[in-house]
């Protein structure tokens, strides 16, 4: 695409439409149906961005023959907001808030990878009270996150009731975060070195009720449409991926352990206290929509068994690292001493000092592998931030996946591979 | 913890009795049924108010003492806002806490409640409130200057202590 230095936004969008439409009817001319019956010829369909079972600002070109997906060309960027500029243009610490907005579903995983990774980057050491709640947040951010997939998948599959019932339990997690740190939606809750505030005493009680009835609620979930064959049918069998090409396509999270792969960073490469914990990895074999659809409710169960074995193990002490270049000091501390005092100044204003160097830090966060590559220069300030996000990761397999498939179960291959667009376009 | 060997798990096909789907249906429909009975989930909201915790973090509030605010006018809060959406100007008088904010405007559409500023305040004076409720009719409402921001410190007790007990 040659742009010259005279283009204008019309000019752009107007070459970027036409390469789009080119790419799904392969062939650099548009179609005309002049004189010819449109029956015999094949049709090009635009699902979204506005569509409601797109998950956000999803678009699909679809070119169709009858009913036949013969063609599937996933636009991205409609919710671009450039993340990963924004976070070469703030210090470590003022880009957290940002991190809520990518997974807008789980913002509580988002906030733990990108804390962890500026960790690795100053080579920062948490204490195990903050390692216990971030542990346990993740988790909790998991089961949410995937009972909305759960219940928009159904949704979209025409099962209205299961999202009203999701959207329910939902809401008990979000209370727990609110009470947690304050927000509902927009947590920010960790910091660079540890978490925002330590837990109430009213919180542990408040989760445990929650894990202690949560149990019997999906039993329901399941049950609802579980063996219900209009779903069954609907769903199985369709959005076949193989293992190979879910490797081959960067699939991470449910969707890749829907196609029978066992990788799960939780395991494989264990952060926070996930060594030492005791649960399963979750895989289906089939690799359809279904089978995406089962490793989603599987892993709520075996989050259940997580918080479970957290609940036992509670250790005490700080949530902030006592590290003085490096992390905000607490708040008496700066009410009453100089040296604290005068680090707040010096740590809002100029950022944490790095050494120069690059890292990649990842963790399992519900929708698959969400990674941060940060290179430092040495200043307060990420040289080059990439985000590692699983949703653009996945839905890379969309266009296989459509091919083939009928023009309904489009909306069942989107619901079931989940994605969130405020992470896909960043 | 060692490595367990995962078995990939095989869908199960429905039976002979998932087949015939009314039994199904039966029982999707008791499971529904039985909604009728469990307590209601939402809240009237305007009748029934919800009150916050101490951990809420509602609109941002100046806190004000018998004489005058706290604040001092450092800027560190406008400098740490993710949003950009403080803007201090500072002043001076003569009174035993020489410095003061002449300006002091925070535009609450740009405000993400992040609560950053209050984490960095070295005097306690800028804290997150209880108030949740925000209406405006116009963009120039929607900048709160010192007339809005003030609060008396003895309507933010709750965030105070909360504050000084969990954030260490």
């Amino acid at each position: 695409m040659n742009i010259g230095s005279t283009a204008t936004l019309e000019r752009v969008t107007d070459l970027r439409q036409r390469k789009i439409l080119s790419k799904v009817i392969d062939k650099d001319t548009t179609i005309s149906l002049e004189g010819r019956d449109p029956l015999e010829n094949t049709m090009i369909l635009n699902m979204g961005p506005q569509h409601p079972a797109t998950h956000g600002v999803l678009r699909v070109l679809l070119r169709l023959d009858g009913e036949t997906v013969e063609k599937c060309i996933p636009e991205l960027g409609y919710l671009h907001r450039g993340y990963e500029k924004l976070g070469e243009n703030m210090t470590y610490h003022e880009f957290l808030p940002h991190t809520d907005r990518l997974d807008y579903l789980s913002p509580m995983s988002n906030n733990v990878a990108y804390a962890m990774a500026v960790e690795k980057v100053l080579g920062l050491e948490i204490p195990p009270r903050a390692a216990w709640i971030r542990t346990m947040i993740c988790e909790l951010a998991r089961i949410s996150s995937h009972l909305l997939a759960m219940g928009a998948m159904s949704m979209d599959c025409g099962a209205i009731t299961m999202l009203l019932w999701t959207f329910r339990e939902r809401e008990r997690l979000y209370d727990i975060f609110e009470k947690i740190c304050g927000a509902r939606f927009t947590t920010s809750y960790t910091r660079i070195g540890g978490v925002a505030n330590d837990f109430t005493p009213d919180i542990i009680p408040m989760i445990r009720k929650f894990i202690d009835q949560f149990p019997a609620q999906l039993r329901d979930f399941e049950g609802l449409v579980n063996r219900n064959r209009i779903f069954v049918e609907r769903v199985s069998g369709i959005g076949y991926m193989s293992a190979e090409e879910a490797i081959q396509l960067g699939m991470t999270g449910p969707c890749l352990r829907g196609s029978g792969v066992a990788h799960d960073l939780r395991r494989d490469e264990p952060y926070l206290l996930y060594d030492q914990l005791d649960f399963d990895v979750i895989t289906y074999a089939d690799g359809d929509c279904f089978a995406r659809y089962m490793v989603r409710g599987d892993e709520m169960k075996e989050s259940v068994k997580i918080v479970r074995q957290l609940l036992d193990k509670i250790p005490d002490g700080p949530v902030l690292a006592n590290e003085a270049k490096q992390v905000l000091p607490g708040k008496v501390e700066i009410y009453t001493k100089m040296e604290e005092l005068i680090q707040d100044f010096m740590l809002v204003n100029f950022g944490q000092q790095t050494e120069p160097g690059e890292i990649y830090s990842c963790i399992e966060s519900p929708k698959g592998e969400l990674g941060f590559y940060i290179t430092s220069d040495g200043s307060g300030q990420a040289w080059r931030m990439k985000i590692r996000s699983p949703s653009f990761c996945n839905l890379q397999a969309l266009q296989p996946m459509c091919e083939g498939a009928m023009i309904s179960d489009v909306v069942a291959i989107i619901g079931s591979i989940d994605p969130v667009m405020g992470e896909a376009d960043k | 913890m060692a490595i367990k060997s995962v078995q990939a798990k095989q869908v199960k096909q429905l039976n002979f009795w998932e087949k015939l789907y009314l039994p199904e249906i039966a029982r999707g429909l008791t499971l529904t049924f039985k909604q009728v009975f469990t307590p209601k989930f939402t809240r009237e909201y305007p009748e029934e108010r919800f009150i916050p915790a101490g951990s809420y973090r509602g609109r941002p509030v100046l806190v004000e003492e018998e004489n005058g605010e706290r604040c001092v006018a450092c800027g560190l809060c406008s400098r740490v806002c993710p949003a950009i959406a403080i803007e201090v100007q500072a002043g001076e008088t003569t009174r035993e806490k020489e410095r003061y904010p002449s300006k002091f405007e925070i535009n609450m559409l740009r405000c993400i409640y992040c609560g950053y500023c209050e984490e960095v305040c070295p005097e306690e004076a800028i804290v997150m409130s209880k108030d949740y409720e925000l209406v405006f009719t116009n963009v120039e409402d929607a900048i709160f200057g010192k007339d809005r921001l003030l609060m008396p410190v003895s309507q933010l007790q709750d965030r105070l202590e909360f504050l000084r007990q969990y954030r260490g």
